[in-house]
């Protein structure tokens, strides 16, 4: 999904620049708030900053399809730190990978923002919060929105190429001429994602269930105090 | 004598202990996964490349446009960039891992008291 400079125009890069300006603002506003919150918000930023870095920057081989290919690992951020915080850590992620390891590239930040940190983000953050009013166990629906996360990622990724491209091919014959360019690598990746996800989020719970409490959800909540009450 | 009396102070130390050894384990099997797939992909004459260069190479030919990276490493340098980048962000994400989820990180960080977190934890978890 790290689209290089050189292949979309300066007006759509412009565009991307825009939409990722409206969501990084409140973003760090976010963070601000949380911070004032929560003193443990700070290492937990920094800490998922820097695995969001390392994980989407991770190519692993597929060898069914003979390629390579990353996971994003927003999803995950984005159910620990908030979907707000980690379009802002994208932005920095991906702005470090373009300078420092020649992925992507400076002006398509904007896009390679919206794609992994906008809607890879909240598409597995809805997918997480559904999957938990439902009651589903937590690591069920930290799998789901991690593959969900994931896919969407690449499904966008490739939205943009074919709305800066198609010309006179159909937009949907040339979206999806550039997803098969990712999805049947990303495919496999993106069960990966899942199964780190869903171990990663258990782990966390295991050891500090304190300090993830934005994770329970008010039937949880319930449930705790009933818990509570019963061994007095 | 003394250097008895050292011994006996100083707190048994393991080679490795259980987090180390989760992650060497870790690190085994994705190097093993890896370095099958890698085999089993020289062996079909697979190119292995990543799909973004596919994909960025695909969007370049329909443009016309030259498509290319912000800065190019060619080589080893992108070895060494990538070796450096994960040698730094392995050792932060470690010290705050530690500081954070620990088994004795409560004497770094207080423990928050919240009964319902520990019940809730019990119940969610399955423990």
């Amino acid at each position: 999904m790290h689209i290089q400079d050189g292949i979309l125009s300066a007006q759509e890069c412009a565009v991307y620049y825009g939409v990722t300006a409206a969501v990084v603002i409140p973003g760090v506003l976010e963070i601000k708030k949380r911070v004032e919150q929560n003193p443990y918000y700070k290492p937990f930023l920094a800490m998922v900053g820097v695995a969001v870095f390392v994980i989407s920057s991770m190519h692993l081989p597929v060898p069914v399809t003979g390629s390579c290919s990353h996971p994003c690992g927003t999803t995950l951020a984005a159910i620990i730190v908030g979907p707000f915080a980690t379009v802002v850590i994208s932005t920095i992620v991906l702005f470090f990978q373009a300078i420092f390891l020649g992925h992507g590239g400076i002006t398509t930040i904007g896009a390679n923002t919206v794609s992994m940190g906008i809607a890879g983000t909240f598409a597995g953050f809805v997918v997480w919060k559904i999957f938990r009013m439902l009651q589903f166990p937590i690591w069920a629906a930290a799998a789901v929105s991690g593959f969900v996360g994931d896919i969407v990622t690449y499904l966008v990724s490739a939205l943009e190429l074919a709305l800066s491209l198609h010309g006179n091919v159909p937009l949907l014959k040339q979206w999806m001429i550039f997803f098969m360019g990712y999805g049947p690598t990303q495919v496999p990746l993106a069960v990966m994602e899942a199964i780190f996800s869903a171990v990663v989020l258990k782990v966390m719970l295991e050891r500090r269930p304190d300090l993830l409490p934005g994770i329970l959800t008010k039937k949880d909540k319930v449930k705790g105090r009933q818990l509570c009450a019963m061994k007095g | 004598m003394r250097n008895e009396r050292m011994r006996t102070d100083i707190p048994s130390v393991q080679w490795f202990d259980g987090f180390t050894k989760a992650v060497l384990l870790t690190m085994f099997i994705l190097l093993a996964f890896i370095f099958i797939s890698a085999k089993y992909m020289s062996s079909h004459k697979m190119e292995a490349g990543g799909t973004d260069d596919t994909v960025n190479s695909m969007a370049a030919k329909v443009s016309g446009s030259a498509a290319h990276p912000f800065v190019d490493l060619p080589g080893d340098a992108q070895v060494g960039a990538f070796s450096i980048a994960n040698l730094c962000v392995g050792l932060i994400v470690g010290h705050l891992w530690t500081m954070l989820f620990e088994r004795n990180a409560e004497k770094q960080l207080p423990r928050r008291r919240d009964e319902e977190a520990d019940a809730l934890h019990e119940d969610l978890i399955g423990k």
